[in-house]
């Protein structure tokens, strides 16, 4: 019993872990214009739109994530087998991983502006130096909390996997989650401010993102102060609740039936995700209403 | 993923070319003849699964509904970010559930990979829609079919003016946790066939017992399904060029040219992998 | 939204930088035998420098397989080159002083199976998928066997299964305490995976040069090494490990600010703390 309430306590923990790293991922994501929105950073002074927004093109998030946090696991892992007690190591090494993101976020604007030199987009030295460390503290964030949650699944939970290959796992599944939740709204939200809420961005708006904030000119500071009441939340519930019903599901229902209680509750969770989602649907289409009235015999 | 690149035109589904055809099968065959020449049976059991494996993950990235960067924009519906990686994200969480329930044996080990990955899906899907409706204020329309499969809505009335639909509807939601769960069950099952061969052969090459040469039969396994893993959802990725919306897409209809090319693939990798032991301290 | 996948033209042809990279890293990383020939660890730092030419020459490859669009990102491609690099290298690891080279065959193989089953299966025909694929595959392996020699200070199995660790004072021989033990090929897989295609995927566009983009991939290169040199100090002597650590840093300083010139020289303009260009006519 004991050894139940110690696993359901730790699962907690490490849920929590994992909300403050999919916020803190989210909103580093969009200071930066990482993932899906980037293109139209990207597209931007192709269409005569020259802008002040961070353009850091590294990768996609998931892998980007997958880097810095097993970049994280794998630095703390050597500096405890170098007799380091575990939290310095996980500082040290989340330090030093905060340190190559920053370095390929610089690369990155520098490379992608550098090539747009065709349609007049200069390189804003200014955005490098007062954005890139935002984005590293958001990332500091992000990796410290995704590999002490790591550690704390070996060293209290007993998962055979070593830190670092358990960091690569759950970095991907962090920027999976945070991408998948969080770009939609700094992409359609933020980047077209000016466009209807409630539709998709008509194609032909592409490229005309908003450029000018209520006073002077927007940058990405007032992205990441934007997405970071909705979209960062949100991805950090997401990843939040996926590390903490995996956990859960395997730590209180492993002993049922012989470990087949954990398999049947997680297909429950499924099931009740199921029917929230559909809820949720329902729930649009009653109150957004039809655009236009139903075609006839349109199937 | 910040990904630029055009998907290829392409009319209508091109067919694999015979030579593909043949060079697939005789690299599987060989492969199969390779492993039961070095480890005899257990061998090709291994490589079975590894190719099985394989095999769902590539079948599995074709249901992940995912929209790219017009996701983004709400121009396109499903998820705002690249298939491979997204299927990787579900696929490695159903890794972390299946190796923990490694030592239950392997029927349990399979359902726990395949209920991490959906269950990662499951909540990724629903927290997408949370985002569309809630913060954006859109509802899910597919642009590729005018009635849900499953639920019957039909979706060209709430599409918004120049736009191929947006939100993600339950079909795609359906599909994403089917994603999600044959990647989770293809990930753990190439990681426990090759744990199993390693846990077999470390001890006796190394002269340890089984606990001391654990890290590294889990590590080797672990990134070697990990590595085998990319390896099919890119080649899968490729098969779709770059977007999807779930089983309902016309596009799904391509599966089995990406089905044979897991099968291949992951024969010739895994038979490396199986193998890896064979030469340790021949030269 | 997709962008077209712009190159700039000229440099130094493609094939130039396949036989330098390819022989330079080979080369390079036979240098890491130095450590056995006169029993210290000094020569580890050979390994990243292995790493480095190899991602000179994928980042090239990288550009031309990408330049023809292959409908999902860039990183992509830098994912199926790690996951049949780390077969590759893990299986060449195991032959002994004929690591690299068996390294580059496996690798090879692999490659090529990933690019006739794209092309002729999965039907994405594109001329160059076979080769590059097979040059991107070579180039994750030397760039996991490189960074893991530096790591350890060889390239040899058993060196990477191997490590020692202090208990009560005592040096205990572990499995634990190593290279693939530890899993810290993991950490080199993901160094090597997102190093390969950063350099292109961060300089695409019309603007394209050559010469930028090459100095980024060295950059990467060494930035990649700097973990690695840290990483070290837990395998071998705390000198060796800093001489290392030292040649990265230095490299990585040199490159870093060559590579901010070559921008400056690029670049539209370049300014701080200066309000948007519009240009002339209006958007």
């Amino acid at each position: 019993m004991e050894e139940i309430v110690f696993g359901i306590g730790i699962t907690a923990l490490a849920g929590a872990l994992a909300t403050v790293a999919g916020a803190a991922e989210d909103t580093e994501s969009d200071i930066g214009s990482q993932g899906d929105p980037n293109s139209q950073v990207q597209l931007a002074p192709q269409m005569g739109y020259i802008h002040r927004i961070f353009n850091k093109a590294v990768a996609g998030e998931p892998p980007a994530y997958g880097l810095w946090v097993a970049l994280g696991a794998g630095l703390a892992w050597a500096f405890m087998a170098m007799q380091i007690n575990p939290i310095l190591a996980i500082v040290l090494g989340s330090a030093l991983a905060v340190f190559v993101q920053g370095v390929y976020a610089t690369t990155a604007y520098l490379g992608r502006t550098a090539s747009l030199a065709k349609f007049g987009q200069p390189v804003y030295i200014d955005i490098l130096k007062s954005m890139t460390t935002v984005t590293m503290a958001h990332a500091f964030v992000a990796i410290f909390t995704t590999v002490a949650m790591c550690h704390l699944m070996i060293s209290a939970l007993g998962h055979p996997f070593p830190l670092p290959l358990l960091g690569l796992v759950w970095g991907i599944a962090l920027g999976a989650a945070g991408s998948a939740t969080g770009n939609p709204f700094y992409g359609k939200e933020r980047q077209y401010q000016e466009q209807k809420f409630g539709a998709g961005v008509p194609i032909s708006a592409s490229g005309n993102i908003v450029r000018y904030a209520e006073a002077g000119q927007r940058n990405s500071l007032d992205n990441g102060f934007f997405s970071a009441k909705l979209g960062g939340p949100a991805s950090g519930i997401c990843f939040g609740l996926i590390v903490f019903f995996e956990l859960w599901r395997t730590v209180v229902f492993e002993p049922l039936a012989a470990g087949w209680g954990a398999v049947i509750v997680g297909v429950i969770v499924i099931l009740v995700f199921a029917i929230i989602d559909r809820y949720i649907e329902v729930w649009a289409r009653k109150t957004f209403g039809p655009y236009t009235a139903p075609e006839e015999a349109s199937s | 993923m910040s990904a630029l690149g055009g998907p290829k035109q392409t009319g209508g589904i091109q067919p694999p070319t015979g030579m593909g055809l043949v060079l697939s099968i005789v690299l599987i065959i060989v492969a199969l003849a390779l492993a039961f020449l070095l480890v005899q049976m257990a061998g090709v059991i291994a490589l079975v699964g590894i190719i099985i494996g394989g095999v769902l993950i590539g079948f599995g990235v074709h249901f992940v509904p995912v929209g790219g960067a017009p996701a983004a924009m709400g121009q396109a519906p499903g998820i705002a970010t690249g298939v491979a990686m997204l299927a990787a994200g579900a696929g490695l969480a159903g890794l972390f559930g299946g190796a923990w329930a490694a030592p239950l044996g392997l029927p349990l080990a399979l359902a726990g990979g395949a209920v991490g990955g959906g269950l990662l899906m499951a909540i990724t899907c629903t927290m997408v829609n949370v985002i569309y409706v809630f913060g954006m204020g859109i509802p899910a329309a597919s642009g590729k079919v005018a009635k849900d499969p499953i639920t019957g809505d039909t979706f060209p009335e709430y599409k918004s003016q120049g736009t191929e639909g947006h939100g993600l509807p339950f079909i795609s939601w359906v599909g994403g946790v089917i994603g999600g769960a044959l990647g989770g069950l293809g990930g753990t099952l190439i990681y426990l066939e090759l744990l199993d061969i390693y846990q077999a052969q470390l001890p006796v090459l190394l002269n340890a017992t089984v606990e001391q040469i654990a890290p590294v039969a889990v590590s080797l396994a672990g990134i070697f399904a990990v590595g085998m893993f990319l390896m099919n959802a890119v080649l899968a990725a490729y098969n779709i060029t770059g977007t999807i919306e779930g089983p309902h897409d016309p596009k799904f209809k391509r599966f089995p040219r990406a089905v044979i090319a897991a099968a291949a693939a992951s024969a010739v990798a895994g038979i490396f992998a199986i193998a890896l032991l064979e030469l340790v301290g021949v030269f | 939204m997709s962008v077209k996948i712009e190159v700039g033209a000229g440099g130094i042809p493609h094939n130039q930088i396949l036989i330098y990279g390819l022989v330079g890293s080979l080369v390079l990383i036979y240098l890491t035998y130095l450590n056995t020939i006169t029993n210290t660890q000094y020569f580890a730092f050979f390994g990243g420098l292995a790493a480095v030419v190899a991602l000179l020459w994928g980042t090239d490859t990288i550009k031309h397989l990408c330049s023809y669009g292959l409908g999902t990102g860039v990183p992509s491609a830098g994912m199926i080159a790690l996951g049949s690099g780390v077969v590759g290298a893990l299986f060449g690891a195991t032959t002994g002083i004929l690591a690299p080279i068996v390294a580059i065959i496996v690798a090879a193989i692999i490659g090529a199976v990933a690019g006739v089953l794209a092309n002729n299966v999965v039907r994405m025909d594109i001329p160059v998928m076979i080769v590059s694929l097979t040059e991107l595959a070579i180039v994750g392996a030397m760039t996991v066997l490189g960074l893991a020699a530096m790591a350890c200070g060889t390239f040899e199995f058993l060196g990477m299964i191997t490590g020692t660790t202090v208990i009560l004072g005592f040096a205990v021989q572990t499995y634990e305490a190593s290279v693939i033990g530890g899993s810290i090929i993991a950490v080199i897989f993901m160094l090597g995976a997102i190093a390969i295609q950063h350099s292109f995927n961060a300089c695409l566009g019309p603007g394209e040069k050559q010469d930028r983009t090459l100095m980024l991939a060295a950059e990467c290169g060494f930035l990649s090494m700097i973990p690695v040199a840290i990483i070290s100090f837990a395998f071998i002597a705390f000198l060796p490990a800093l001489v290392a650590l030292l040649v990265s840093v230095i490299g990585w300083i040199y490159t870093y600010v060559q590579y901010i010139a070559l921008s400056k020289r690029d670049a539209y303009a370049w300014l701080d703390a200066k309000p948007i260009l519009e240009p002339k006519g209006g958007a």
